[in-house]
Parts: C-alpha cells; structure tokens; sequence
C-alpha cells in the first residue's frame, strides 16, 4: 500500500473506530502529503462516515458509537475544510436542518446533520424548537434549497405544517425543497402536509437529500433551456 | 418477638430431623436432614418462593438470606457463585436450592424472591392519614315544628338548629337546588333529617338519620390503567376496589398523542378523550357500590389523581400549550369542579377534587405517590421512582426535591419489540437464561403457552442476554455464541435469540428477542437512567448517598430489581434499600379525598417540589449517550455489577 493510500485507510479507519485523534493526525499527514483537501475529505472521512452509517442500520453499531464517529468525522473536517478552494466551497450544496418549534429532541437531527456532512453538504445548523420563520428565513439567507425538519413528538407534527405553509405563502415552495423525520413522522405525514421527501432514518436521508437536488438541478437545467429556446 | 429469640425458646434439636423456620411467615416444619433442599422445604408448605428452574440452580430466583445456622450450611455451591455477589454473600444470602439442612435454620425470604407481589395492581402503601377529616360531613337534627309562636322559614328552622347542635360553618350556604323541594322533605321526614355539608356548602338534606352512611370515591388515572377505590369517609377505609383500562387508549397511545388529539380534532376532540375516560371512571364507580351495596347518590366526593396530561384530558381542558416547550401546565393549584359537570355517577351536588400538579408532564400522580412515601418528611436522602407509560423520577429529602420525567417510550410496554405485548394471559412475564448451558426458563402468566414477552420479561431479557455472554456491554450480540448454541442465529432482521421454540409456542413461530429490540430496550432503559442520573448531579449526590430507593407503580412491583439494575435501568443502590411501594398515586389520592390536612400536604407540596426539564438540561444527550451502555459506560457506577460480570467472564 502506497503512503497516499495508508493515509486514506487511516482516514477512514479513525472515523470507523471513531478515533478523535487519530483522526487529527490523519487529516494533518493527508494536508502534509499534498492530498487534495476535498479528495480527503470524501474518499477519507466521509468514506468512513459511509461505513458508520451501514453499521448502524443493522444495528452493529448504535448511538454512541455513531457519535464517537462523528466526533471524530468533525476533528478532521476541521482541519480540512477550511483548506478548500472557495469554487470548492461554493459547489457544496447548502441544507439547512433543525428541530421544529416547540420540540428539544435533538439526538436524532444530530445523527442526520453528521451523516450529510459526511456525503459532503454544507450544513446549516438552526438548532431545536426553532420558531417556524427561521427555517425559511435562514435558507433564503444563505441560499439553501433543502429545509430538513426533525421532531420526536406528534403535538410539534403540526410546526411541520406550518413550516410548509410560510414555503406557499412566501412563494417558495418548490423552489426550497423541505424533506422530514424523526419518531413520529411517516411517509402519510410527508403526503399530507406536502413535503417533498421523508427519510426514515440518517441513512435514507442522505439518499433521499441526493434525489432532491438532483430533481433541483434537473429543474433548473429545464428552466435554462427554456429561456434559451 | 425477635428472630433471634424465636429460636432459642422452641425445641431445634430431634434426632435425625432438621427444622426449617421461614420468616416472614413464621412457618416452621421438621425434615430429614440434610436431605430436604430449603426450596423443597417451602414448596411442601405452600410458601411463597419464586423458581424457575425448579431447583436446578440455573435460574438464581430463590436466594433466601440465612438469619440463622449459616456456619452449618457448608460453602457456595458452584450454581450459587454464578448468582450471589459478593455483597449477597457477607449479608448471608443462599439459593434455597442448593441448601440441604444439616441442622435446624431460620430462613428469611427477601420480597424480590416472591411471587406474591406480581398481582398487585391497585395495592399500594397503606399510610395512614395524621386526620381522618374529610370535607364531606353529616349532620343529624331533629326540629321542632314550626307553630303560631314559632314561624321561622323552613331555611331558618334548619340553619338554627344545625348551628346550634354542631360545629358547622357560621357562613353556611344552602345550595338552591334544595329549595325546590326542602318543604315537602321536611314534614315527610317528620323534620328529623341528615344535613349533608361540604365546606361551606349545604348539599343535601336526607330523610331519617344517614350519617352512617357516607362515601367517596378516589381515582388514579393513569394513562394505561385506571384504578378506583370506593371509601367510607367515617372511617376512612376502603370498602371497594376496582381498575380498568384507560378507555382514552384508542385515541391515543400515550400522553402526547392524546394532545395531539385535541389539536387535531378541537373541541370534539377534546369532549370525545373527556368522555372516554369519564366513562370507564363510572364503570368503575357502579362496580365498586354493587360489590358494597352502596347506592352511587351516596358518594359525596370524588378525589383524582393523574399526570398533567390526564388532567387535562378528564377535566376538558384544552392542552395544546402543554405539549409544547417549555411544557408549562395550565393549571398547577387543586382544582374543584361539580362532579355532574364532568359527568361522573355520584350524589348530584357532589365535588370533584383533584390534586395538585407539579410541572411538565409530573403531576398529581407524582404529588401522591410522594405523599405516601413522605419524602418531604425524610432527613435521609431519597430517590422514589414511579416506571410507567412516562418514568417519573424524584430525589431528595425534607430540605429540597427535585423531579423529572423521562419519555421511556412504550418499549416496556411491549411496543416495537418483535414478540412484545402487554401484560396479559400468556405474556411470558419472567425468564431466565443459564449462564453455562444457555438454555431458558420462563415464566407464562396463567402458565398457558406462551404468546409473547411482556414489560417484566423485558427487563429480565437484557440482564440474561448479558449475563450469559449472548449481548456485550454496547448491547450488540456476540457472533461466537452462535457457535455454543442454537439459540443464538441470524434471523430475517439479523441477529436474534429464541427464547421459545415454535413447539412450545401458541403461535406458528419461535418466540425471539432480536438485535433492534435490544436496541430499543436500551433507549427505554437510558432514559430512565439519565432521569436519575441527572437529578443526582443537580442535587449535588450520587448513589452512595441514597438511603432508600422507593419503586412505585403497578409495573414496578412485577420487575425483577436485581436485572433491573444490572442492566442500569437505575443507580447502583443495595438491593436491600429498594422498597417497592405499589400503586402510591392511588394511596395519594385516597389520602386526599379522607383529609382536609393532606390536601392542605399536596397544595404545599405541590410548590416545594421542584421540576427538571430533563430534556433541556445541558448535560442530557452525554448523559444519555453513557446511560445507553449496560449497565453503564462509566463502570465506575456499578462496582457489584462489574464483579458479578468479572466472576461470570463477561468482562475481563
């Protein structure tokens, strides 16, 4: 195995057995042996995070060690990230994720920020029992097009709604994209108050996050083609 | 009498024969000796001692502490250094299994080797009240016919009289519903009647002398069961008990999702959960006085208990904002409504009393069950925990209490486990597994065929999977014991357990535990753990300090304590320091309904008390994150634990 490739391994190794300090270490030896920070990042950390993930879907792996991953996934981002080149940076889609109004389960919303960080989105943490406004108000701002909206209990299902019906108001719905979980939430719910994806667990959200910039970008391309026509 | 006298005073020595006396019966009979096992010896005389195995030594259920003739009983036997910790050991604890007396012994069976207990629903403490005072009070008069020289209004005749003959309120208030017809009921009465008051209130005036005849009713509502108790206010005892299911269940498993419920319906919404449990309350009212031939128009009050959503949902209160951060409750103080208002089969002008809440989700339920076991009384550190649908949990002592409530989610219950159910015929309640040969026994409620595992099962099923090496401390399954024994396989959602083979089974399939259930047993359990775990720190304690560790409800009375705390479900306390108190909101609730005094306790209480909102505090999610290992990732915390697990093999 090349040095190059022992770097990788390690990378993804320290993420996996959820090695704060080794990973600091690898992510210093990646910048140090001229690996591009970006390739690090996602054939390294986030490449380990991947594995993290499955482990934890059939249930090898469970909470804690989810987060001692994480824990470790963020020391070496940290040193990483800030060494991307900013077309780098911008090319990162934005999701803006938190736990709606009135509800402070945030383990959950955690969990999911980790798992899309790792699949190499910018995430925009509002944090928990985040007033309605703020979620639309935040993805304007920093020009995000997927709301992730997480609650545990079903009383705070309904800031969900509300959360759907500022998009109409404001006119935004379908241009922001807004995907939901968490214990009490269902695909019926999603139908219901018209979300565009729900995700089962962390796992299922990062694929379903994909599809939905993938229906943004297919829609913008025929946007473009439209004016060009 | 002491134990240690009992045996001095009575003849213990027969040729060939060994006595064996039994507290805390106080039964005694002769055997061979050395030939009769402790267990045997308790078996022929009908005493209440749990087995599993049925004297084989694998499933550790019979431990019995020796009070005296330990020195002739020989050492542990290998079975029982599988089950006994080191504590057990220096407090002379033995399987009564495996002891065959030599020479005559006095035995003591611990109330977590008996099965007895399982059956308490409605039971709880018996404490009793510093007055019998109750707000209801009855009052016979005898009058003089009005005349030309005497021709007072009916309403004068009998307000002077009652003054005059008894200590009643100066300010008394007639009620005007008895005005309607006051004039006929006296001179049909030959105006000699009962007055009926409460406070300061009028609210009937019977015929002939009815003072013997005065009743209430208290109530625990709980979000799965409700339990009744109908009391004779003369003497404040209970005359007829009654519980049934929370008929609000179909609209809603739990608490929030019957708020949810109100929001989604509004007001029919809330009048339909008002309704649903009105109804089962009177199910259980009429049920009571025909069992004590009492007729319900001579219940005079009705006192409540339950937690705040309970409260809410019974009294059709409108709850949305309760359910929502920061969970402040509408109303925190006792409240006093009609009981006609709400509904309930009792005498037409009777009160409604319910006690005081706490804050969040802690409400009268917790008021009560404090209440009962006096915490505020205490000089010593307490931790009372009350493991239900919600796990309220509170620490302290006469100086401060804090208290949370902890969502352990419905997994105890049954829900989202493969093979979980509640506890019903053909639950398995109990099980065991043999840390050497792992193989199982357990325990069917009404012996039948077993149908699946309920929450006592599932506290038991973790502990053994553990013991016996099948999960490890993270709470995964070891993949090597799929080589020592079948039962350990991967199944259609991995890997799982079979704790019944289909043969055995009423249903077409094997009964097992899997993987996920272990994983959600685990949440279940940390979250009552961080409930603990919190508070401690808050109140600046740790588990040392405890005292006494009170376990109130109905569910945890049918917990194996032992397997609960291996698994961490709480703090590492003695076992001899856990009393399990039964059903306390209901000793609570009849307390108040009996005494003007301890409602004055619970309204006093009620602000003492302070509550956490755990999920808010800073430390929640590490705390958390820790409690989610067994019995815990800081093993610091469980030292006896650790060395039972070390003896065993399980940890190095």
């Amino acid at each position: 195995m090349s040095e190059k490739e022992k770097i990788f391994e390690q990378l993804q190794q320290t993420v996996i057995v959820g090695d704060t300090e080794g990973a600091k270490k690898a992510a210093q030896d990646a910048i140090d042996a001229g690996i591009e920070p970006w390739k690090a990042i996602t054939d390294g950390l986030a490449a380990g995070m991947k594995v993290v993930g499955e482990k934890y879907e059939s249930k090898e792996y469970f909470l804690p060690e989810v987060m001692v991953a994480s824990d470790a996934m963020y020391a070496g981002l940290n040193l990483l990230l800030p060494l991307l080149k900013a077309a780098e940076k911008a090319d990162r889609e934005k999701v803006v994720i938190g736990v709606v109004e009135g509800d402070i389960h945030d383990i959950g919303k955690n969990i999911v920020k980790t798992m899309l960080t790792a699949a190499g989105y910018d995430v925009v943490d509002v944090g928990r029992d985040v007033p309605t406004p703020q979620f639309i108000e935040t993805a304007t701002g920093e020009k995000a097009k997927v709301i992730a909206m997480s609650t545990m209990m079903t009383p705070t299902l309904m800031s969900m709604k509300d959360v759907e019906a500022e998009l109409e108001k404001k006119g935004l719905k379908g241009e922001v994209k807004t995907i939901i979980g968490g214990g009490t939430v269902t695909d019926e719910w999603k139908a219901k108050i018209g979300s565009d994806a729900y995700g089962k667990d962390a796992v299922e959200a990062v694929d379903k996050v994909k599809i939905l910039f993938e229906e943004i970008k297919l829609a913008l391309d025929l946007a473009k083609k439209k004016r060009e026509a | 009498m002491s134990v240690t006298d009992l045996a001095t005073r009575e003849e213990l020595e027969r040729p060939g024969q060994a006595k064996i006396i039994f507290f805390p019966y106080g039964k005694r009979e002769w055997f061979a000796k050395g030939e009769v096992s402790v267990l045997e010896a308790a078996q022929a005389q009908g005493i209440d001692l749990s087995s599993l195995c049925n004297g084989k030594g694998t499933c550790g259920k019979c431990k019995v502490k020796i009070e005296k003739g330990l020195e002739t009983l020989g050492p542990l036997t290998p079975q029982e250094l599988r089950h006994i910790t080191e504590e057990e050991m220096k407090a002379n604890y033995r399987l009564a299994c495996q002891i065959r007396p030599p020479a005559s012994i006095v035995v003591y069976v611990p109330e977590r080797s008996r099965v007895g207990k399982q059956r308490l629903q409605t039971e709880g403490l018996e404490v009793p009240v510093k007055t019998l005072n109750p707000f209801v009070k009855k009052f016979f008069i005898e009058m003089s016919k009005p005349t030309l020289h005497d021709h007072k209004s009916d309403e004068d005749r009998l307000l002077d009289t009652l003054l005059k003959g008894h200590c009643v309120p100066a300010n008394l208030e007639f009620d005007f519903d008895l005005s309607l017809d006051l004039a006929t009921t006296l001179r049909n009465a030959n105006w000699r009647v009962t007055a009926v008051t409460w406070k300061d209130k009028l609210i009937d005036v019977e015929p002939g002398n009815t003072t013997d005849r005065c009743f209430g009713f208290a109530v625990d509502i709980g979000t799965t069961k409700l339990a009744g108790f109908l009391m004779d206010l003369n003497t404040g005892k209970v005359v007829s008990v009654a519980a049934r299911m929370n008929p609000q269940i179909p609209l809603g498993e739990e608490v929030m999702s019957r708020i949810t419920h109100q929001m989604m319906k509004g007001w029919a919404g809330v009048e339909e959960l008002q309704k649903a449990v009105v109804s089962g309350i009177n199910e259980m009212i009429e049920e009571c006085c025909q069992k004590a031939n009492v007729k319900t128009n001579e219940i005079y009050e009705l006192c409540f208990v339950g937690n705040t959503a309970m409260q809410l949902c019974f009294l059709g209160i409108y709850g949305r904002h309760v359910a929502f951060s920061p969970y402040p409750p509408v109303l925190r103080r006792g409240v006093n409504v009609r009981a006609s208002k709400l509904g309930l089969k009792s005498h037409p002008r009777a009160n409604t009393y319910y006690v005081p809440v706490i804050g969040g989700f802690v409400g009268a339920d917790s008021v009560a069950d404090l209440m009962a076991v006096r915490m505020l009384e205490s000089d010593e550190m307490i931790m009372d925990i009350d493991i239900g649908t919600n796990t309220e949990i509170a620490v302290g002592n006469k100086d401060s209490v804090l208290m949370d409530s902890c969502a352990s989610g419905p997994a105890f219950e049954g829900m989202q486990i493969k093979h979980g159910m509640r506890a019903a015929t053909g639950s398995i309640e109990r099980i065991s597994i043999d840390p050497e040969t792992l193989e199982v026994n357990y325990r069917v409620i009404e012996d039948k065929p077993p149908v699946g595992l309920c929450g006592s099962a599932l506290v038991d099923v973790p502990a053994e999977l553990l013991k016996s090496g099948v999960i490890d401390l993270k709470g995964k399954f070891v993949a090597e014991m799929a080589e020592k024994t079948n039962r350990v396989r991967k199944g259609p959602e991995g890997w799982e357990f079979v704790v019944a083979w289909q043969k055995e089974t009423a249903t077409d399939t094997d009964i097992v535990i899997t993987q996920g259930d272990v994983r959600e047993l685990q949440k279940a359990k940390a979250a009552m753990r961080t409930g603990s775990e919190i508070l401690m720190k808050r109140m600046g304690v740790t588990e040392d300090d405890i005292t006494k560790l009170y376990m109130a409800g109905a569910f945890g009375n049918y917990i194996d304590p032992e397997n609960a705390r291996t698994i961490g479900m709480y703090p590492e306390v003695p076992l001899d320091k856990v009393v399990f108190v039964g059903n306390t909101a209901g000793t609570g609730s009849r307390m108040c309904l009996i005494s003007k005094e301890e409602r004055e306790y619970a309204e006093n209480l009620s602000t003492k008390v302070k509550y956490l909102e755990l999920a808010a505090d800073p430390d929640f999610q590490t705390e958390y994150l820790d409690a989610l290992y067994f019995p815990h990732k800081n093993l610091d915390k469980y030292p006896d634990t650790v060395e039972l697990l070390r003896r065993l093999g399980r940890i190095k």
